[in-house]
């Protein structure tokens, strides 16, 4: 399991999480732009969204 | 004098006298033992910081918000704000977790953990000075309108190219009194709770009069529903980032440290996010709310500035007393939040620059009466180069702040074992950062053209 709080390079576990999880909100919108504009990008939406929730959860979880 | 008992001094506490904190630290210990209602009551007394969070807050852009949303919509989008408002508790709880338990001041912090940037500029500067420097134009704007509203159902004629000397008179002594001599902080405080109590009031009062229609408003509190399309999007955004942001968290953390709380206020800072902030915050927005879903949305008017708006309410309110009433509760909006936003600006210039907060030095009262510069809105609008330059970096800087607070709030070099241990607190936080981020990138889409319009 990921240890949040170990340094991996210049940042902790965790900032790369939240710099993964702003990736995957950027994808999501991409997304939700293209679908809500022509029906399109539905698998952009559908990946961001899925990191973001993965994100999120993991995230959520304190330093032990 | 170790580096940790340097930070936990904040100078703003010196002005509370050590007997008045040990007789609150008394009076919570026999609050904790007392009944609910008693504990209760007890709290409300004694809390501060939440309501200058919220007369803060509920400034002229939320409320011109409420207006136009109650006009468009009627009660419809209403569960927006508990929604986004209950999104921001969980920062606000992680401020008072700072403030409380940690006891060090924030950009402070974030300055030797994440680097000046993220906290003397985005946080301090840009954040916080340079926000209440820019919508205080609003509150100008929309204040002097008032009074000159007002003042023909009194008797007189006042016009705004002379009252904006009262409202500025008004907001100016407020400001300075905050932290002066040791009722200062009492003062300003207990101002923004009569304050509040006035918008409830005669907002409430004005609802009496047009009616309420039960089933809608239940329906808009607890049924999510949003236009279709992309409007829906930026108007969830759009309303969730504005019910909080940089400035309430740094205004509710340094003012709870002005007020020299600790470990044991943690349960009272927590009361106040919620009894203090929370729900003043949500009531007064539904108040205007269905205010306007029972009457502009009724006839079907939707007038576009606030000014406007308050015009085409006033002949549908009836009588003169209520239209003068709706008038008071509104004008007490941009006159808190003038004060709240420059208190707020002075605390945020010192810190980001390193001085030293005194209330009596020539440095505060400059930095205090700063936003007072939106006098101007009485002749010129804002600079609009500048409120471009500050939206985007507000909008592409308030989720790195964010960011910052939530690694602070889990890091133990800076919390220790008061750090948050608690996955539902993070899970908020967390929702919460994702809307920032949100935030962020529908404005730099917008700029490239990726976002639908």
């Amino acid at each position: 399991m990921i240890n949040l709080d170990h340094r991996y390079g210049p940042w902790s576990g965790r900032v790369w999480g939240l710099i993964v999880n702003l990736a995957a909100n950027a994808l999501a919108l991409y997304g939700l732009a293209g679908y809500l504009r022509d029906g399109g990008r539905l698998l952009h939406l559908v990946i961001g969204l899925a990191v973001t929730v993965g994100c999120i959860l993991l995230l959520a979880r304190p330093s032990q | 004098m170790s580096e940790r008992e340097q930070v936990q001094e904040y100078p703003l506490a010196e002005a509370v006298p050590p007997e008045r904190l040990q007789a609150e630290t008394a009076e919570l210990a026999r609050l904790q033992q007392a009944s609910v209602w008693t504990r209760a009551w007890g709290y409300l007394k004694l809390g501060g910081p939440g309501y200058l969070d919220a007369a803060t807050t509920l400034g002229a852009g939320t409320l011109t918000a409420a207006m136009l949303s109650g006009a468009a919509f009627g009660y419809k989008t209403m569960w927006v704000l508990w929604v986004s408002m209950g999104l921001g508790m969980f920062m606000m709880a992680a401020c008072a977790r700072f403030t409380c338990r940690g006891g060090f001041r924030v950009i402070v912090e974030q300055n030797r953990y994440h680097g000046v940037i993220v906290g003397s500029l985005m946080t301090g500067l840009i954040g916080t000075a340079a926000v209440a420097v820019i919508f205080n134009y609003g509150q100008y704007s929309i204040g002097t309108h008032l009074i000159e509203s007002l003042a023909p159902m009194l008797g007189f004629d006042f016009p705004r190219q002379i009252n904006w000397v009262l409202f500025m008179a008004v907001t100016s002594y407020l400001t300075l009194s905050y932290g002066r001599g040791s009722r200062g902080i009492t003062v300003v405080e207990s101002f923004m709770k009569l304050a509040i109590a006035t918008m409830l009031i005669c907002f409430g009062i004005c609802l009496a009069l047009v009616g309420v229609d039960w089933v809608g408003l239940v329906r808009g509190i607890f049924v999510p529903w949003l236009p279709s399309g992309v409007e829906g999007v930026d108007l969830f955004v759009a309303s969730s980032a504005a019910a909080i942001g940089v400035m309430d968290w740094i205004l509710f953390q340094y003012a709870g440290l002005a007020r020299g709380w600790g470990r044991k206020h943690e349960t009272l800072a927590r009361f106040d996010i919620v009894f203090g902030l929370f729900l003043p915050f949500v009531l007064v927005n539904y108040l205007v709310i269905a205010v306007f879903a029972g009457t502009l949305h009724k006839v079907g008017l939707s007038p576009e500035t606030a000014p406007e708006l308050a015009r085409a309410l006033a002949p549908l309110l009836g009588p003169t007393w209520s239209q003068a009433l709706f008038y008071v509760a509104f004008l007490a909006v941009p006159v808190t939040t003038t004060v709240g936003m420059s208190i707020a600006a002075a605390i945020a210039i010192h810190e980001a620059l390193g001085w030293k907060p005194d209330t009596r030095s020539l440095r505060w009262k400059v930095s205090a009466l700063l936003p007072q510069v939106g006098f101007l809105a009485v002749w010129y609008p804002r600079p609009i180069w500048l409120v471009v330059a500050i939206a985007a970096f507000l909008s592409l800087s308030n989720n790195i702040v964010g960011w910052s607070f939530y690694l602070l709030l889990n890091d133990r070099r800076v919390l220790g074992e008061d750090r948050s241990k608690s996955y539902v607190w993070n899970l908020g936080t967390m929702l919460l950062l994702t809307l920032l981020n949100c935030v962020a990138i529908i404005y730099v889409f917008n700029r490239l053209g990726w976002w639908v319009r």
